[in-house]
């Protein structure tokens, strides 16, 4: 009977938009509402879209994502709950965007994905907590695949995720031993290749700072009451009284700094 | 080769939070992305070939007026844009104007820009334009405002001496940060008008879609209770799914 009680109140239920203290009056309207629901839940193929009054509109007003702290005061099942009522919106959500551009008309809402997207990610960022509190606990590990970060054979950092074998690493003769044994390659191939992309990275690097150091002493030049704390925070590589010093940071005014 | 970063501190907080959109929604909505490498393939770099540099405006980045002003090969000179700490103006305010012709004037402020630090003031700083003229029609004269920028030409208004004053942050007893005017001390609070978005006037004002909407109380409540159980565990318990099997050995490598 709780269970049936719980469906009722998720049953369509995705987005939520926090109201203050008065509002509980109205909300609690809502429940009851919700319980003589008059809707009949299809239980066909017609719940990939949406019902069917809401297909002329322009406009589908939906509250916003949930967020991560009012994820976390939920019970497993219901987020497991949860989990499927975002699901079945998504799906249907992304069935009448395909259909509106088969049918060259305007997909009213479009922000109603990203927020059913991010309240699905918030999700599974709450249950990968929960378990990974859980095997920390137990075992001292995360219970979660295992990143390594290696130096791939052209010199690149990677992650490498191991994975699973039913033979240990010793008896197993088909598993290839990538860079994991030998590391770096000493050839003169990739020797050229770390030189050209260390050449490239420098040169971001270099660009940046300049564009940086450019945009600081224009700032300088333009704004006479600019706060100087505020401009160190914002470009924390620039040294400003280098930047004071140059011709291009004059303005046609008495720096106060 | 552009870096995804560099989206990242275009668009101001205020504007997200008017537009109560998600942030990645408002950042697909304006950005313009020509190309990217092929995803799934691990010898391409994660790279994207995009427009950085746009041209904010009065309109709002996700509407269809600002992308027409940032139409895929328009190249505008670059706007310097003074940084501010910690943004002072909201809707809703009481300010002076200190420039223009309305000098000495208050207005309300109806829009914030805080891409060009920005403030519009309703009424205020005005100009005539003249749409729609042709040969026989003489057009439509309307009356629109200039905004006015934050850092030089408006300023706060204390509450009770309705004067203009400079403003600062600082902390109350209870630890709220709040604005002070630094003439008298007083606290300028936060218009109501400043949590007015697309959607809605004020939080108490929003009528939920009872189909979609979660209310505020059965958002709040508090189901979760602490177990020593992982997600997986505490389902099958609840559902009453029994494993007995237990996993063979295998090795992660």
């Amino acid at each position: 009977m709780n269970t049936v009680i719980i469906k009722n109140i998720f049953r369509s239920t995705t987005t939520l938009c926090m109201r203050s203290q008065k509002s509980i009056n109205t909300a609690a309207a809502c429940i009851v509402k919700r319980d003589f629901h008059t809707t009949k839940p299809t239980q066909d193929l017609m719940e990939f879209f949406d019902a069917k009054k809401n297909w002329p509109e322009t406009n589908i007003r939906v509250g916003r994502a949930w967020k991560l702290d009012e994820l976390r005061l939920k019970s497993n099942t219901d987020l497991h709950k949860l989990w499927y009522v975002l699901l079945k919106e998504r799906n249907m959500l992304y069935t009448m965007e395909h259909e509106c551009n088969e049918r060259v008309r305007l997909f009213p809402n479009p922000e109603r994905i990203d927020k059913v997207e991010e309240s699905m990610n918030n999700i599974e960022s709450v249950i990968r907590e929960r378990n990974i509190a859980y095997y920390k606990l137990e075992t001292g590990e995360t219970g979660e695949r295992p990143v390594k970060d290696v130096i791939n054979l052209i010199g690149m950092p990677e992650k490498y995720q191991p994975s699973e074998y039913d033979t240990p690493k010793f008896m197993n003769t088909r598993w290839v031993r990538p860079y994991l044994k030998h590391g770096f390659i000493n050839s003169l191939a990739v020797k050229k290749f770390r030189r050209l992309y260390n050449e490239k990275i420098h040169s971001e690097v270099r660009k940046a700072h300049n564009r940086d150091f450019n945009h600081v002493q224009h700032l300088l030049k333009r704004f006479p009451n600019l706060d100087m704390d505020t401009l160190k925070a914002e470009y924390p590589n620039v040294d400003i009284e280098k930047a004071k010093r140059t011709k291009k940071s004059r303005g046609h005014f008495m720096p106060t700094y | 080769m552009r870096i995804y970063g560099y989206l990242a501190k275009k668009v101001g907080d205020l504007t997200i939070k008017y537009s109560n959109f998600p942030e990645s929604y408002v950042k697909k909505s304006y950005e313009q992305v020509y190309w990217k490498t092929p995803a799934g393939y691990p010898q391409y770099k994660k790279a994207q070939v995009a427009r950085k540099k746009y041209r904010f405006t009065t309109n709002r980045p996700w509407t269809g007026q600002f992308r027409q002003q940032n139409e895929p090969g328009t190249l505008r000179k670059k706007v310097f844009v003074e940084p501010i700490r910690d943004w002072t103006f909201f809707r809703g305010d009481r300010v002076e104007v200190m420039v223009g012709k309305d000098k000495g004037k208050q207005g309300i402020v109806s829009q914030v820009i805080q891409e060009r630090n920005w403030v519009i003031v309703e009424g205020l700083n005005t100009h005539l334009r003249v749409v729609g003229k042709d040969k026989n029609f003489p057009g439509i004269t309307i009356q629109s405002e200039a905004p006015l920028l934050v850092t030089s030409d408006v300023k706060l208004v204390d509450p009770e001496s309705l004067k203009a004053t400079d403003v600062e942050w600082r902390y109350t007893e209870e630890g709220d940060k709040v604005r002070v005017s630094l003439a008298s001390s007083r606290i300028i609070p936060i218009p109501k008008t400043a949590e007015e978005t697309i959607d809605y006037k004020s939080k108490e004002l929003y009528i939920d879609n009872i189909e979609k909407d979660t209310t505020a109380d059965a958002a709040t409540k508090i189901t979760f209770a602490p177990k020593l159980r992982t997600f997986e565990m505490d389902i099958m318990e609840e559902m009453g799914i029994k494993e007995d099997r237990v996993p063979a050995k295998s090795y992660w490598y």
